[in-house]
């Protein structure tokens, strides 16, 4: 028996940038109000009056079939399901932020707010397991009142999006972003605007890491040691950074540091 | 890759007044009812069906119990409206009824109105508190001294109860805000409130204003992205290049206020050029001959004037347009109160999709939201008010149904003590310090009472000013009256107890109509009672449709080719308007327009809010965009102002300060704002002075034929605060 893998398609064409999906994702996984694992990208409104167009995308994790994040994790604390989902674990994480680095995609987020104290340095989409292995959609995928964003099998929505394109080759730029890309993800993107508009970095079709692991492979107990060096000086700096940004908001100085400016 | 970034969210983090998860907003109770009724575990668990209150689309939920707390809304498959998908309020909703926010006793002010000092009370004192005022005023005055105001929900029923048993004629809705225009156009062409739309099918939609993308209603909006996917073409007229003119085929920015000089001209060349359905027009209409008489004069050249919309533009739509026929509809529009001229627009599209027969095809007969199917307490027949209204339904404004009534024209004539003087507001669910046009009146007449009592879910601007603030449980607490829909009637149940002390409106207003010496008028129990009797000639028990989420019921089969008008036909020509003394055909009116240096007003919908009430949503506020005002680019430099610099608006009533949001998408001799903000009551920790009240200097003008608030019609000037 084959394996189901999971993956999502979002067609641009349909999406309203009502940001249901972000909402429903906010509230299925408790998401803080001052954080998003779901984000909106695209070109707004892009033009001159009155010769105007719009595109948005949204985007979490795109769950590659050869996770970067997961091979310049120093510590496995990423693993990838046989059926597509990539997951990360707290428990394991030192927080040295290679993954963020290394995603093509810029989804890992770096958890200032728990950091070192909690343990849960990074935050990212899960793939709702708590959903799909009980007969539900993702819940950014469940919401959409436009089926903007699908769930289904790989194989499966790659093939709709191909019948999308060829029935409707006007309306589309005739490619399926994910499909190859980074050889493989398990978000496939569909799209009337240049995918660079939307955001979306070009990547060849072989993996970033299919290079990176050979050499990743010998340097692991390097990186344990280094990274829990950078992981101090990062939190530290990471710290400072937080109060820094915290104040420029609220538009004073941070503490310590008024006597010092005056 | 982001355009909302960290940085931005951490902003909206400092704008919501505490960062909380959403499921950990406020420790919720038990959900008993449900555990009873089975539909939860041991545990607590389980998903219970019910109905969104977020806006008046109402759709259908499945609610997530866990532990007794609600953690997640999904959209119910089996409800029409929600076809299992909900948009971004439905899903925001239980920050909604976990709002920090909620008012949980009821409420009597003892500081100054507006001051927000209030004691907590228990029902009995402030329900006696209640009635004893609306008793004197009714003694001392008249019961015409008392007003009653409540916005479209599921319990009005039981509202206009307490109002008409009560015995005074007048009555605040929300519609003359929003889409009179529309309904009495409908009315008077095809003998119904609002004929329902079909999108599969379709294959040229002509939408105006109607921002199916921004102004949601979950399972339109979802048809018509299908119908666009299936390779529809749609035009989209609209001064702003909103969200849908982004999925449009054609956006054609046309000069606000002259729609209808646009539509006259369609209707000028598919007459002229005979393109029209005879067929269709000889069989099912009356008056074609006379408005082919009275067309000549709009030629698509006459119209491009007006309009600054190209001649063969026109000419090219209107051909388009009947080409696609009968799979072609062209849409009203939902919020159409935007000129004096608004009402003779709705006609004309009215008449346009009448000309080429689409009915039975993208249009079709609906009915009210009364079904026969159901049954409800007996009651006695009202007492006979004799005293006018004064918001001058039907005296002045004769094709006003009663029901929607002329809100901005009642705030006035209260202000005015005409025909006679107003002592008492009685508010339910409804916030209409926010919504009606010159907030410094609302506030006046809101000052001139001797009695203003609300009914809420939490502290709205008018509970704010009120004396007495009765807390209503929110929608996810409590029972409705069921809602008809098709062949079936959808339940919204509580999926919690109520939290606090608070009560459905079911039982507020029985409990008050008591104490009023109306009791007759509330033959129930209580909320399940009331569904009992209502579900009676069903067959069907509660425990039934409590568990599946509706009942099912005969539909009554009605000629779909039969029209409520005095001619059973579609009236291209209304012998209504015309015995009336009113034009009878659509005729152009000129609105007037902005002087050198000022801008048009306009107002419309974001995704995230509904009117005046959602904007206290943590959730919402959490993903919304800055409430500021739009002006194009071109504006902005000859004005010497920049993104984001804060910009004092003025116009003949008022003045506010808000932050620019330079942009494409508008045409230059308009600025934009999103209604709802800017709120008074500090009793809105989210939504307190954010942005800015479009109502502070929308000026009052009424369409005389169908009531409508002239919400375009306000013309500002704008300058660097």
């Amino acid at each position: 028996m084959t394996i189901k893998h999971h993956a999502y398609l979002f067609d641009a064409t349909r999406c309203i940038d009502c940001r249901a999906c972000m909402i429903s994702c906010s509230v299925e996984n408790k998401i803080e109000m001052d954080k998003t694992r779901i984000w909106v990208a695209g070109i707004g409104i892009k033009g001159e009056y009155p010769d105007l167009q719009r595109g948005t995308m949204v985007y979490h994790c795109m769950h590659c079939l050869h996770p970067d994040c997961m091979s310049a994790c120093p510590v496995r604390a990423y693993t990838q399901a046989e059926d597509g989902p990539v997951t990360y674990n707290p428990d394991l994480c030192i927080g040295c932020r290679y993954c963020m680095n290394a995603c093509p995609f810029g989804v890992p987020h770096f958890d200032y707010d728990k950091g070192l104290a909690e343990g849960a340095f990074i935050d990212k989409c899960t793939f709702c397991p708590q959903r799909i292995y009980n007969d539900q959609k993702p819940a950014c995928v469940g919401t959409c009142p436009t089926d903007a964003l699908e769930y289904g099998e790989r194989e499966e929505l790659i093939k709709r999006a191909h019948e999308r394109i060829a029935a409707h080759p006007d309306k589309y730029i005739d490619h399926v972003y994910g499909e190859f890309e980074n050889g493989g993800t398990s978000y496939l993107i569909l799209s009337h605007i240049p995918f660079s508009e939307l955001g979306l970095p070009n990547l060849p079709e072989t993996p970033v890491n299919a290079v990176s692991e050979k050499v990743m492979a010998l340097t692991i107990p390097f990186a344990l040691g280094w990274g829990a060096v950078l992981s101090g000086v990062a939190a530290g700096v990471a710290m400072h950074e937080k109060k820094k940004q915290a104040a420029a908001e609220k538009d004073i100085v941070p503490a310590g540091e008024s006597e010092a400016s005056k | 890759m982001a355009t909302i970034s960290r940085r931005d969210f951490l902003k909206m983090g400092g704008a919501a007044a505490a960062a909380l998860a959403a499921g950990q907003l406020v420790s919720a109770p038990v959900a008993r009812a449900a555990r009873e009724a089975g539909y939860l575990n041991a545990q607590g668990d389980g998903e219970i069906p019910t109905l969104c209150e977020m806006c008046v689309w109402r759709c259908g939920l499945l609610a997530k119990v866990r532990d007794g707390k609600i953690v997640k809304l999904d959209g119910n498959p089996e409800q029409p409206h929600s076809k299992g998908k909900l948009c971004p309020r439905g899903q925001a909703g239980l920050a909604t009824t976990y709002d920090p926010d909620r008012v949980l006793t009821p409420l009597i002010r003892v500081g100054k109105r507006g001051e927000g000092k209030f004691r907590q009370a228990s029902w009995e004192e402030a329900i006696d508190i209640v009635a004893w005022n609306m008793l004197e005023i009714k003694q001392k005055y008249g019961p015409e001294a008392m007003i009653f105001s409540s916005t479209h929900n599921l319990s009005q029923v039981q509202f206009e109860n307490i109002l008409q048993a009560y015995g005074s004629p007048n009555y605040g809705t929300q519609r003359s805000l929003c889409f009179n225009a529309m309904i009495v156009a409908n009315q008077m062409t095809y003998g119904m409130e609002e004929p329902a739309r079909s999108y599969a099918g379709v294959k040229y939609i002509l939408l105006t204003g109607r921002n199916l993308a921004e102004a949601i209603s979950n399972s339109e909006t979802g048809e018509l992205i299908d119908a666009i996917g299936n390779g529809a073409k749609m035009v989209y007229i609209d001064p702003r290049f909103t969200k849908t003119a982004g999925k449009a085929d054609e956006w054609i920015p046309i000069r606000p206020g002259t729609d209808l000089a646009f539509h006259l001209a369609l209707l000028n060349i598919i007459i002229s050029e005979e393109l029209y359905n005879k067929d269709f027009v000889s069989k099912y209409t009356t008056g074609f001959d006379e408005l082919a008489a009275s067309i000549g004069e709009y030629t698509p050249e006459w119209a491009a004037e007006i309009t600054g919309v190209k001649a063969e533009t026109i000419r090219r739509v209107a051909k388009e347009f009947t080409d696609a026929a009968p799979n072609a509809l062209a849409h009203n529009g939902w919020r159409t109160s935007n000129f004096v001229n608004s009402f003779q627009t709705q006609r004309a599209i009215t008449i346009l999709n009448a000309l080429v027969g689409n009915w039975g095809v993208t249009m079709f007969p609906k009915g009210g939201e009364e079904s026969g199917g159901l049954g409800k307490p007996p009651q006695p027949p009202y007492p006979r008010t004799s005293a006018l209204r004064m918001d001058g339904v039907p005296w002045k404004y004769p094709f006003v149904p009663l029901k929607l009534g002329v809100f901005q024209e009642l705030r006035d004539n209260i202000l005015k003590d005409d025909p006679y003087v107003a002592h008492g507001w009685f508010i339910s669910r409804q916030n209409p310090i926010q919504s009606i046009p010159d907030r410094k009146k609302t506030l006046q007449a809101f000052a001139k009472m001797d009695f203003i009592a609300s009914v809420d879910v939490i502290m709205n601007d008018s509970s704010w000013f009120a004396d007495v603030v009765l807390p209503e449980a929110s929608y996810l607490e409590r029972y409705d009256p069921l809602m008809p829909l098709g062949a079936r009637a959808f339940i919204r149940q509580p999926v919690i107890e109520p939290q606090g002390d608070t009560k459905s409106a079911l039982w507020i207003f029985k409990h008050l109509g008591e104490r009023l010496g109306i009791g007759d008028f509330f033959q129930y129990e209580d909320e399940v009672d009331y569904l009992n009797q209502q579900l009676a000639p069903t067959g069907v028990s509660l425990d039934e449709v409590r568990a599946r989420g509706y009942v099912e019921f005969p539909e009554g089969e009605a000629d779909p080719y039969k029209w409520n008008t005095p001619s059973g036909k579609i009236e291209i020509k209304s012998s209504t308007l015309g015995n009336a003394g009113y034009a009878d055909l659509p005729v152009w009116e000129e609105p007037p327009a902005p002087k050198d240096g000022e801008f048009y007003l306009l107002t419309g919908k974001d995704a995230r809010q509904t009117q005046f009430g959602t904007q206290n949503n943590m959730l919402l506020r959490k993903y919304d965009d800055e409430p500021r005002i739009w002006m194009n680019s071109k504006s902005a430099s000859a004005l010497g102002l920049a993104n984001d610099d804060l910009v004092e608006v003025t116009s003949e009533v008022g003045k506010i300060k808000v932050h620019l949001e330079v942009t494409e998408a508008i045409r230059p001799d308009c600025v934009y704002m999103t209604p709802g903000f800017g709120h008074y009551s500090m009793g809105l920790h989210t939504a307190y002075a954010l942005g800015a009240s479009d109502s502070d200097i929308h000026v009052t003008y009424t369409d005389p034929v169908s009531g409508s608030q002239a919400l375009s019609q306000t013309f500002v000037t704008v300058r660097k605060a």
